[in-house]
This record gives structure tokens, C-alpha cells and sequence, in this order.
């Protein structure tokens, strides 16, 4: 974390892949009711949040209380938020329905949604560099934009990703 | 969307981000300096400001400083989700109490009929509306800093927000109050810093939800 506050993407990267697991097991413990997608809808957004919020992590404080800390706040919020959802557990329709495809437990649908409500230049950057694997500089090329404007619209893409999920879903 | 395109493309964005200091720092000094600006030109410095700020009114002016910069350290402290805020929190205790005691000492030795005989002056009712409207400013940059942190209680961090805003106001306005008796510009300054406190704290739980 010390590293991706001075910019290092790699490292960055690697926590956010270390965390990931973690952050499952949390939702899942709390959430089964649910279901694969709806936790890791739950997985996404604790991770947008610590994203967004890295900076009130203390250098000097350990990283894993502040993690916890910030999973339980995103977790307890996001099963309010729910909380008036009905979700009817599949297996209770399994000889009714011919059998689903086999979902992919780690896609989610929501930030999918909320991502084609961002501004179209913006939903593109997010898209290119989130599932097409673009770095910024590739993306900003082929857009006409500098890395660094690039940069700049997926922070605040980003950010307004978070604002539009909270009004989403309530 | 993957989860692992998301995390593409968080990893992508690794700009520095302002955190809350630096917005403090950037919003904080010129709101209280367009809020002292207004109080020259509204309400004007009292006459006698050189030699009251070398007699012991000084502490009307230096008490809500105090408080105000505690305050914001408390602000500071309550905006991450785990908070640490031991210093500060001591800090505002103390100088609390010390106002608490400063009125009671009064009231012990002045009697009750000081304190109401100073609750008709009219100049009550210009600190009663003033100090709020000097504290609007500093307030709205103070929130606007915080909703860079993620306060495990958004209520709580609201509300050391607008106590660090009611003081700085009334420090500024301190400079036109003409009242300098300790029974009245405690009372006074600090119900109206109470007041900036319950708004900060109403306004925090709204704006600063993350």
C-alpha cells in the first residue's frame, strides 16, 4: 500500500489481488443469502471504497485493521442498502428451471450498470482499461488524449462511479 | 464486470490523491480570512481593539482560537475508520471544562443576577446572530475537506467539524464584540458554538457518509 500511494501500479495491483480474497470471505461469511453475484456485487464496491478512501490509511498504523475496518463499514452498508431486496435462493427452483449456464462466480452485474451511466468517453476509459487491459498510455493514443488526461478522467470516473452506485441503490 | 477488471483498472489510477489535510489546508485559511474581511466591512473592528487585545480580553480572541485549532485536530482524528483522536479530544475536554468552571466561578462569587443582568445587554442578540454567520464559511470548507476521509462515524466527525467552525467564528468575531466580562462572552460564545456543533453534527451524518 506504502508503495501504491507513491504511484508503483504493480504493487498496487498485487495488493488489490491480495486483498481481494479476504474482502470474499468477509461478504460471503456475512452474505450468503445473497447468492455468487450479489456478494461479489458487495466485493467490488469495498474494494472501490478502500480505492477511494486509501489516503486515511496511516503509514505508520498496520494495514489490516484499517482493511477490516473499512470492509465491516462497506459490508454492514451495503446489506442496509439491500436489506429490502427479496432474494430467493435458486436452489429452491432447480427442478423447475432447466439448469443456468455455469455463472462465473467472480462477475458481477451492478458496476457493469452503473459503469453505462457514466459519461460515454469516460465509461469508455474505464472499459478499456478495466476489461480491455489497456494501459493508460495505449488508451489516451488511440483517444487522442495525453496518459495524464487519461489519468484524470478515470479517477474522476471513478469517483463518480462510487457517487452513482450509492444513489443506485437507494 | 470482473472483478479483476476492476481491480485493472483501480491499479491504473495511482495519482496522489489531495487527502484531507491538504484540502484543509487550501480551504480553511481563506474561508476565515473572508469571514474576518466581512466583519471588517459589516460589522466593523470595536474601537478599542489595541488595548483590549493587551488586557485580558485577549483571552476572548485566544480561548475560541484554542479550541478551534483542538477541534480540528479531533476533525482530523475522527475522519479515518478507525479512529485516533486521544490528544485533541483531551484538549477540547480541558478547555471545556475550564470555560464551565470560568462561569461558575463567576456565578459563585458575581451571584446569579450577573449572569442575567448581562443576558439583556442587546449586543446579546448581534453575537447570538453573528457568530453562526461567521462560522458558515469555515464550516462549508471544513466539510468539504473532511468528505476527502471516512469517518467510522460520520455524526461524530460532523460534529468536532462544527465546533472547530463555531470557535473560529466566534474568534473572529471576538474582534468586534465590545463585551469583555467573562460572564458574558462564555455563555454567549459558547452556546453559539454548541449550536455550529449540532449542525455540524446533523450536516456530517448527511455529507460525509462514504
Amino acid at each position: 500500500m506504502r508503495a501504491a500511494n507513491r504511484g508503483d501500479q504493480r504493487a498496487y495491483a498485487r495488493l488489490l489481488g491480495a486483498i481481494t480474497p479476504v474482502v470474499r470471505g468477509i461478504v460471503r461469511a456475512r452474505g450468503g443469502t445473497l447468492g455468487a453475484e450479489g456478494c461479489e456485487d458487495v466485493v467490488q464496491e469495498v474494494l472501490l471504497t478502500i480505492h477511494l478512501k486509501r489516503q486515511t490509511w496511516h503509514e505508520d498504523a498496520p494495514l489490516r485493521p484499517w482493511l477490516y475496518a473499512v470492509t465491516r463499514h462497506k459490508v454492514v452498508d451495503a446489506f442496509r442498502a439491500r436489506g429490502q431486496r427479496i432474494h430467493l435462493p435458486v436452489e429452491d427452483f432447480v427442478d423447475v428451471l432447466a439448469a443456468p449456464e455455469a455463472a462465473d462466480p467472480f462477475e458481477a452485474q451492478d458496476m457493469a450498470r452503473v459503469i453505462d451511466r457514466l459519461e460515454p468517453r469516460a465509461a469508455e476509459i474505464v472499459r478499456a482499461i478495466g476489461i480491455g487491459g489497456e494501459s493508460a498510455a495505449e488508451t489516451g493514443a488511440r483517444l487522442g488524449m495525453s496518459e495524464g488526461a487519461v489519468r484524470v478522467a478515470l479517477h474522476r470516473a471513478l469517483r463518480s462511479l462510487a457517487q452513482l452506485r450509492e444513489r443506485m441503490i437507494e | 464486470m470482473k472483478t479483476d477488471a476492476l481491480i485493472a483498472a483501480l491499479a491504473t489510477d495511482v495519482r496522489p490523491q489531495a487527502g484531507l489535510g491538504a484540502r484543509l489546508q487550501r480551504g480553511l485559511p481563506p474561508a476565515v480570512a473572508l469571514s474576518a474581511l466581512a466583519l471588517l466591512l459589516v460589522w466593523s473592528l470595536r474601537a478599542d481593539l489595541l488595548a483590549a487585545l493587551s488586557s485580558p480580553a485577549l483571552v476572548k480572541t485566544l480561548a475560541p482560537a484554542a479550541l478551534g485549532l483542538s477541534a480540528l485536530g479531533l476533525a482530523r482524528g475522527l475522519s479515518a475508520p478507525l479512529p485516533r483522536a486521544g490528544v485533541p479530544a483531551l484538549l477540547v475536554g480541558a478547555l471545556g471544562l475550564t470555560a464551565l468552571a470560568a462561569v461558575l466561578w463567576g456565578v459563585a462569587t458575581g451571584g446569579l443576577g450577573a449572569l442575567t443582568m448581562h443576558a439583556e445587554k442587546p449586543t446579546l442578540l448581534t453575537c447570538i446572530v453573528s457568530i453562526p454567520l461567521l462560522s458558515a464559511l469555515p464550516l462549508a470548507a471544513i466539510l468539504w475537506a473532511m468528505r476527502q476521509g471516512a469517518p467510522a462515524s460520520p455524526l461524530a466527525a460532523g460534529a468536532a467539524g462544527g465546533l472547530a467552525a463555531g470557535s473560529l467564528g466566534a474568534m473572529v468575531y471576538s474582534f468586534h464584540c465590545p463585551e469583555d466580562a467573562v460572564l458574558f462572552f462564555i455563555p454567549a460564545y459558547g452556546t453559539m458554538i454548541l449550536v455550529m456543533t449540532a449542525l455540524g453534527a446533523l450536516l456530517g451524518a448527511r455529507l460525509l457518509r462514504w
